[in-house]
């Protein structure tokens, strides 16, 4: 596996972990679904969290490639990335739709700012999704 | 996934190179030895460049190297 597949993977499993807790939370009545603080509070743990994972993660893979003489990003990297990209921006823009345009007529605050979390997220991992299944399975740029 | 109108002789030429490895010709393509492998598994067709790169490192014409499959469109 090159740096950029591992490191799609280490950001795809931490999203998933990350989030399921989240989401997970929240379906089972946290406060986070109801309270703006509560959110910003449990987000913020999850995300920090999360973030700092992946950080620590990519470093380590990245000082791992460099001990390799052939680590390098090259065109096929870059093709799948861009396709990862081209693919997630659609499912952000609906999300974007639902919540901008759709609910803030029928729901509260809290639901339109979880809801919104919730398409970045799922945009985000549709996005590593594709680019972790064109490494594997292959594409033809 | 799409399989590709195409076929390539990669992996006879880096044999004949001196069992050249998969890794050499990435570096001396300026690819990733993955790519290569992909490339070679049909999983990934290349840019023109990288195309003519893998040829001239062969010392080879391109179609000497990529083969259109007949009957593919």
């Amino acid at each position: 596996m090159t740096y950029k597949e591992k490191a799609s993977w280490l950001m795809l499993v931490a999203m998933v972990l990350a989030y399921s807790l989240y989401f997970g939370l929240i379906i089972a009545g946290h406060p986070a679904g109801t309270s703006l603080f509560a959110m910003l509070w449990l987000f913020g743990t999850i995300a920090a969290t999360q973030a700092v994972v992946v950080i620590i993660g990519c470093i380590w893979l990245a000082i791992e490639a460099r001990k390799l003489p052939r680590a390098r990003i090259d065109e096929r990297d870059r093709g799948i990335a861009a396709r990862g990209t081209a693919i997630s921006y659609h499912v952000l823009l609906t999300a974007m739709i639902v919540v901008g345009v759709v609910m803030p007529f029928t729901e509260p605050a809290i639901k339109i700012v979880n809801t919104a979390l919730f398409g970045i997220v799922l945009a985000e991992l549709v996005g590593l999704i594709v680019v972790v299944t064109s490494y594997r399975r292959g594409w033809h740029g | 996934m799409a399989k590709l109108p195409f076929t390539n002789d990669i992996r006879t030429l880096r044999f004949l190179a001196g069992e050249m490895t998969q890794g050499d010709l990435g570096d001396r393509v300026g690819v990733t030895r993955q790519t290569i492998a992909a490339i070679e598994q049909g999983k990934y067709s290349p840019s023109l460049e990288v195309a003519f790169r893998i040829a001239l490192v062969f010392g080879k014409p391109l179609e000497a190297v990529f083969q259109w499959e007949t009957g593919s469109d």
